[in-house]
């Protein structure tokens, strides 16, 4: 996003609409004040934009030109991913797994949110997590998802090395792994979001196992990491597409 | 993506805080899904949500429900926002009764989700959880803050918004119930719950100064 100097009457009525707190001031060669975006941090979210409260209407967004343009796609949700035909960062995930039975018995579906909440994460920091993860060998990044589609080997989680100064709003990390793999993933996201200059958020996914079970989230409790009260829930309405193999 | 996970606060404030929306998977069952995403929205607003919206179209507090309804498309992924057990358990219900096959997801505590789905006659599927926030957290604003605008998981909602709203309250220039509806705004999808901001500004007015830092 950026400014029009020749428009803005320096009323600040966007900065409260900033998600990234990127919008200052500064003074023009006249001496007037005019709000500033700082485009490093600005990750092109649109929302001071939608939220029409420019007085001048001088807030404007430039054609987006690669590599810059990644910083809209993840921070839009109205942008959709040309990947994964879903707007926003991710993919259906567990949403839609009632029909395409992507997550079985057996398995946990794990995500890392990058940047998330309202932190925003550079790809540098968006690698080191995948790269930590990769790490540990027969890591399956989730292939619908943008951010595996940015990695140029998915065997180590490098990423296209263009977009290490873009940020992002959130973008996620998606993989599944079977059960006995949780809490290995758990120990290396503990140990390199030490090393991180942002936040990231956790996504635990669990198929409900017979016994009205989820297995997963006992895993993640025995390495000593609770999970929260509140949760989403496949209610099982969605008519089934796949057919499960048999129980592991 | 997972926008309506990860919403912060106490167990009380996290009662009475139910999201349920659908969406068809992509390549599988899509093709002429957006009737189904209208029928859903219909069959949602007939219980009294707090909240309604489609990430393209936008939410109640931006556009009318008439708009939501006629806009889907088969991408569509359709919300609504219900303040409490009774009415998440009728819409489910009814969602049950109309068999229309496409995914159906509700956020809230799992626990009470459970129940609420075992009293509709459903039986869970999947579940997701949160296992909190990790890194640097010092960044983070104060969890009063945080509570507000992690119901927006798409990060639409700014720290900043809520920081202006509680003191345009404070200073009498917006009412609750406006400043929480003017939160509710900038979450496309329509899954900000605008009674519970009403709720947790209401509780935490008179812990913040004018000059919210």
């Amino acid at each position: 996003m950026k400014v029009d100097e020749a428009k803005c009457v320096g009323c600040g009525r966007c900065v409260s609409y900033c998600t990234m707190g990127a919008i200052g001031f500064v003074k023009d060669p006249y001496g007037r004040v005019c709000a500033d975006v700082n485009q490093d941090e600005c990750v092109d979210c649109g929302v001071c934009f939608r939220a029409d409260i420019c007085t001048g209407k001088a807030l404007f967004e430039p054609a987006p030109v690669w590599p810059r343009s990644v910083r809209g796609t993840f921070s839009n949700p109205l942008i959709e991913h040309k990947e994964t035909r879903v707007p926003g960062r991710g993919t259906e995930e567990m949403k839609t797994n009632d029909v395409t039975g992507r997550f079985k018995t057996g398995e946990a579906g794990m995500a890392i949110e990058m940047g998330r909440p309202g932190t925003g994460a550079f790809f540098r920091d968006i690698e080191k997590v995948a790269m930590a993860i990769a790490s540990l060998g027969e890591i399956h990044f989730e292939p619908k998802n943008p951010i595996t589609t940015l990695m140029v080997d998915q065997n180590s989680g490098k990423m296209n090395p263009e977009l290490m100064n873009e940020k992002v709003l959130s973008a996620i990390i998606e993989m599944t792994v079977p059960l006995e793999r949780v809490q290995e993933i758990i120990g290396a996201v503990k140990e390199v979001t030490r090393e991180i200059s942002t936040v990231c958020s956790f996504d635990l996914t669990c198929k409900v196992h017979p016994g009205d079970e989820t297995p997963a989230f006992d895993l993640a409790g025995e390495a000593g990491v609770a999970s929260t009260p509140n949760g989403k829930t496949n209610v099982g309405l969605g008519r089934p597409f796949f057919v499960e193999e048999a129980t592991r | 993506m997972s926008h309506t996970l990860h919403r912060r606060g106490t167990l009380e404030s996290l009662k009475n805080d139910y999201v349920v929306f659908a969406m068809s998977a992509k390549g599988v069952n899509e093709v002429a899904s957006s009737a189904k995403m209208k029928r859903f929205l219909e069959i949602v607003n007939r219980f009294g949500p707090v909240n309604l919206g489609d990430m393209r179209t936008g939410n109640r507090y931006i556009t009318t429900e008439q708009e939501i309804v006629d806009k889907t498309r088969d991408t569509s992924i359709v919300h609504g926002v219900f303040d409490n057990r009774e009415s998440l358990i009728q819409a489910l219900k009814a969602l049950k009764d109309e068999d229309m096959g496409i995914s159906v997801i509700v956020s809230g505590l799992l626990g009470d989700v459970r129940e609420c789905c075992r009293e509709a006659g459903l039986k869970r599927h999947t579940c997701e959880t949160s296992l909190g926030i990790w890194g640097k957290t010092e960044r983070l604003p104060d969890e009063d803050i945080l509570r507000f605008t992690t119901m927006c998981g798409h990060g639409q909602v700014p720290f900043n918004l809520i920081k202006k709203m509680i003191a345009e309250v404070k200073e009498g220039r917006l009412t609750v119930r406006e400043a929480a509806e003017e939160m509710a705004k900038p979450c496309q999808c329509g899954v900000f719950n605008p009674k519970r901001a009403e709720a947790m500004l209401e509780e935490i007015l008179c812990l913040w100064g004018i000059r919210v830092a």
